[in-house]
């Protein structure tokens, strides 16, 4: 009764499932000595061919023997298909071993289903590999956890280390203002997962840079940093209508904490490594919540994921929080602290320059502010430069930022080109050129947005 | 070997399930040694120079040389040292031995400007009809000429040569001799049947599969997986399995990453760390079964300038927590089961093959051991650490098996030496190109191919 129930299954296998059964898949299977396994295929293959010649079954043999070759005598351990056998034990001198190695229903070109079939299920079986073997080894026992961890304590040491000093940096990185912090972890942006939550593990970075009353920070920031903006404050200002969304690069970036009105000049000349320059973003608290991605996304995928972040836009405060969760263990939308972020989004290990904004190629939409003035938040390409520590080199990337700017501007946002590629940051060198070159633009939109705010200003326009 | 056993019940696996099927105990080795502890390095300094390390390799081997000289040409022979020389005298002068080679590649030129040369691109031997051979010692150096084969002798290697000083001052050289094979070891070899296997150049990660499924297959006969029960129970008796470098294949080492710009490298994985994760999965079905010793190669993440040290342990997560895994350096000695086994992953052999007219391995493998040297080519051009105190490569007593990995093919051979020395070289086939391995039968030191394949579509074997 036992018996036939493995050659039922192998049947199964074979025919139904139609897959490649090895004798080393079938002893792992079946729980049985690979000996009893070689036997198990033997039998089958008999009797299936007693019964119905016509079967239609492959089937695959272990040769093994003394082969002379050269002169010497060479073992020689082969698989090979059945039409081969004989010709295989020919050539061998003395055969030490014939077994068979699988069985399958189609007619094997070569040898790599058969590896794969036991790559697989060794892989499922690797802590007990030797289980079902013909060969037990006393001497092969995992050493204890004790003696195997003493050695190893100091490298898990060495590699905490790192993770620690992220986090330690990030706190100070988080204290700071605009200023020259550098800033080796990204943060999750605030302003950005309201708007443009991205539940996905590796969240994209949007980057929502507030408008403040008239002052665009945006313009400030010829910074490679992204502005962190917190959600609700700048929604209490704009109204979801206002935001725009900023998708911006894994670049880490210092969160930055309240911004009042930032004057426009502050961290203009901030190139260099000051993320925190998002002073830009006038008064909010911005939390960073800006996660580090790997950037795998493909253009589309970015494309897609703005898309579906503007429509998001009205439901965000949830996702927000989701997203800040995520991220962001203990922080809250109300609080000022930025948010330490979590070790992850530290990101110690390559933060990938790549921008992604590259996708955004039309400016951001814009909408109309609270206040009711014609002012438009567009997503300009900006470069955002700053010195990542772990690797010790400036990454620079280009991150699309809001930018309030009136009907004018909207030709001067649309000029500024995006370079549409999924590679990482063009080189740093151009990077420089392009920042000043956004610097001024940013400087001037600025002004103008400025002039705007007040009423004087809507004379002085024209 | 092998077969001769197993043939009797070679097909009794083909038959219908038996009630139960036999295991077999892996034989324990009772007297395993690990004697490679001058080639573990602690501390390093590299603040040194290299002229250290070629006087401790003349201080140590001069009384040997001496010695020999004087077996060789009588003991009156007069043993001077260059500054002693005089013109015209018969003499025995030991010394280093320096070829000044045309082709050698320098690191001076391919920088200087005024040459303005592209680097020299690799060729398979260095050596060149104008080359000369230069005798230094502790304090001058001299030309040689005469009865020595300038092309069959690379630099540092330590020889006495007999002969004379000429009037221009080049010394004319009638006979020479090398160090000869070191002391013998006594034998303590095992009475029954033991095997160690030894392979090298697996190659993991090398991007094409076809030696994938052998080395499947190896793995299966070493741990008794494959076979019938008369070949399990012969591999059984395989004690040890010794994995002689470039574990990894030459396609992991990405080479070009280096001068590509950061920026467009950051995000790519090196190919080592997939490789090295399959030869962590590789190692523990080993381990599982048999004591492993791994040494590193010349395309493995350890570091370059020999002796190689370990591989650190915590590239193998799941093997290393079994204690049959030894991570061993570079050149590696041992006593398995009383029999002393010396030899490197082929970096040594590979070298003195690019500047000698030498052609076979093992005719290399043998020069070097009767030369006393593993590796006379260190530091001049492979890179070697820059000791002071004493040269570990130099061979002191003569190990019973000297293997070197990575060899174009297999070739063993056993050599009697006069003070009874019995020594079998071996060189290890890599793997990857060769599916072939080796097995040492250590009561006999007898050594068998063992070789593995599939089949193909275009087989037609």
């Amino acid at each position: 009764m036992e018996d036939e129930l493995y050659l039922e299954n192998i049947d199964e296998f074979v025919t139904d499932q139609n897959r490649i059964v090895t004798y080393k898949w079938l002893s792992y299977t079946l729980g049985v000595h690979v000996n009893q396994a070689k036997q198990m295929l033997y039998d089958y293959v008999e009797r299936k061919r007693k019964e119905n010649s016509g079967a239609q079954l492959h089937v695959t043999y272990l040769v093994a023997g003394n082969l002379i070759q050269n002169g010497h005598v060479c073992h020689k351990v082969a698989v090979v298909r059945e039409d081969q056998l004989e010709a295989m034990k020919s050539k061998l001198a003395t055969i030490a071993s014939v077994h068979v190695y699988s069985i399958q229903k189609a007619l094997l070109k070569d040898s790599g289903p058969l590896y794969n079939t036991d790559y697989d299920i060794v892989k499922t079986n690797l802590h007990n590999c030797s289980k079902f073997s013909a060969i037990q080894c006393a001497a092969a026992v995992p050493r204890t956890p004790a003696e195997v961890s003493e050695p190893q304590t100091s490298v898990q040491a060495g590699s905490q280390t790192p993770s620690d000093t992220n986090a330690a940096r990030v706190p100070v990185v988080n204290g700071h203002g605009p200023s020259t912090s550098k800033q080796t972890s990204q943060q999750p942006r605030g302003i950005m997962g309201m708007f443009a939550a991205k539940a996905a593990s590796k969240p994209q970075d949007t980057n929502k840079e507030t408008k403040a009353e008239a002052k665009e920070a945006p313009g400030v920031s010829a910074v490679s940093s992204k502005p962190p903006a917190k959600a609700n404050i700048m929604n209490n200002f704009f109204g979801k209508a206002a935001m725009n969304k900023l998708k911006a690069t894994s670049v880490p970036e210092q969160p930055k904490e309240k911004k009042e009105v930032v004057k426009p000049s502050v961290p203009v000349a901030e190139p260099e490594s000051s993320p925190n320059t998002v002073v830009e973003k006038p008064g909010k608290k911005t939390e960073s919540s800006r996660i580090q991605q790997k950037d795998k996304k493909s253009k589309m995928k970015r494309v897609d994921k703005s898309d579906n972040e503007e429509e998001r836009e009205p439901e965000n405060l949830k996702k927000k929080r989701k997203r800040i969760k995520q991220l962001v263990s203990d922080s809250s939308e109300e609080e000022d602290v930025p948010p330490s972020p979590t070790p992850e989004e530290e990101k110690a290990p390559s933060p990938p320059p790549v921008p992604a904004l590259k996708t955004e190629l039309e400016p951001a939409s814009t909408e109309v502010s609270a206040g009711g003035r014609k002012r438009k938040r567009k997503r300009v390409l900006k470069s955002k430069m700053f010195i990542d520590e772990e690797e010790g080199c400036m990454v620079t990337e280009k991150v699309y930022e809001s930018e309030s700017c009136t009907d004018s501007e909207d030709d001067f946002a649309k000029a500024k080109p995006p370079p549409a590629h999924k590679q990482p940051a063009p080189p740093v060198k151009k990077e420089p050129k392009e920042e000043r070159k956004n610097l001024k633009k940013g400087a001037a939109t600025a002004n103008r947005a400025n002039k705007q705010v007040s009423i004087m200003g809507f004379f002085q326009k024209k | 070997m092998f077969s001769a056993q197993a043939a009797p019940a070679a097909q009794a696996l083909l038959t219908p399930p038996s009630a139960e099927a036999s295991t077999f105990a892996r034989v324990l080795v009772s007297g395993y040694a690990d004697q490679s502890q001058p080639f573990l390095l602690g501390e390093r300094s590299f603040s040194r120079q290299y002229a250290h390390i070629y006087a401790a390799r003349l201080v140590e081997m001069r009384p040997v040389l001496e010695e020999r000289a004087r077996e060789k040409w009588g003991t009156d022979v007069v043993v001077r040292k260059l500054c002693e020389l005089r013109v015209g005298e018969k003499c025995c002068v030991v010394g280093t031995l320096f070829k000044a080679m045309q082709l050698q590649p320098s690191i001076l030129q391919e920088i200087s400007e005024e040459h303005n040369l592209v680097p020299q691109p690799p060729l398979p031997k260095y050596i060149h009809p104008s080359d000369e051979l230069i005798l230094e010692d502790e304090l001058q150096r001299i030309k040689l000429e005469g009865a020595i084969e300038v092309q069959r002798l690379v630099t540092g290697t330590v020889f006495a040569v007999y002969g004379s000083e000429q009037d221009d001052g080049k010394f004319l050289v009638e006979d020479h001799c090398f160090a000869n094979l070191p002391r013998p070891l006594p034998w303590k070899g095992p009475t029954s049947d033991r095997f160690v296997l030894l392979a090298s150049g697996l190659g993991l990660g090398s991007g094409s599969g076809e030696s994938l499924l052998s080395t499947q297959l190896l793995v299966d006969v070493v741990t008794g997986q494959l076979g019938a029960e008369g070949e399990q129970s012969c591999a059984a008796q395989i004690a040890r399995v010794i994995l002689a470098g470039n574990l990894l294949s030459e396609n992991t080492q990405s080479r070009d990453t280096i001068n590509k710009a950061k920026y467009l490298t950051k995000k790519t994985q090196a190919a080592s760390v997939e490789a090295v994760k399959m030869l962590d999965e590789i190692l523990l079905q080993l381990c599982t079964s048999v004591p492993v010793d791994v040494m590193p190669g010349e395309f493995d993440p350890t570091n370059y300038t020999l002796p190689q040290q370990p591989l650190h342990r915590c590239m193998l997560p799941l093997s290393s927590v079994y204690s049959t895994l030894r991570l061993v350096t570079n050149p590696y000695q041992a006593d398995v089961d009383g029999v002393r086994f010396l030899g490197t992953s082929g970096q040594n052999v590979s070298d003195i093959f690019k500047y000698s007219s030498m052609d076979d391995y093992l005719e290399i493998l043998e020069w070097t051991l009767l030369a006393g040297h593993i590796s006379p080519t260190a530091p001049d051009t492979l890179g070697c650490y820059p000791f002071y105190k004493s040269d570990p490569f130099i061979l002191t007593t003569c190990p019973h098996v000297y293997f070197c990995g990575n060899a174009p093919r297999f070739q063993s051979k056993l050599l009697k030496g006069e003070a009874g020395q019995r020594v079998l070289l071996v060189t290890v086939p890599a793997f990857s190109t060769t599916q072939t391995a080796c097995l040492v039968n250590l009561r006999d030191l007898s050594c068998q191919p063992i070789s593995f394949s599939g089949f193909g579509a275009e087989d037609d074997d």
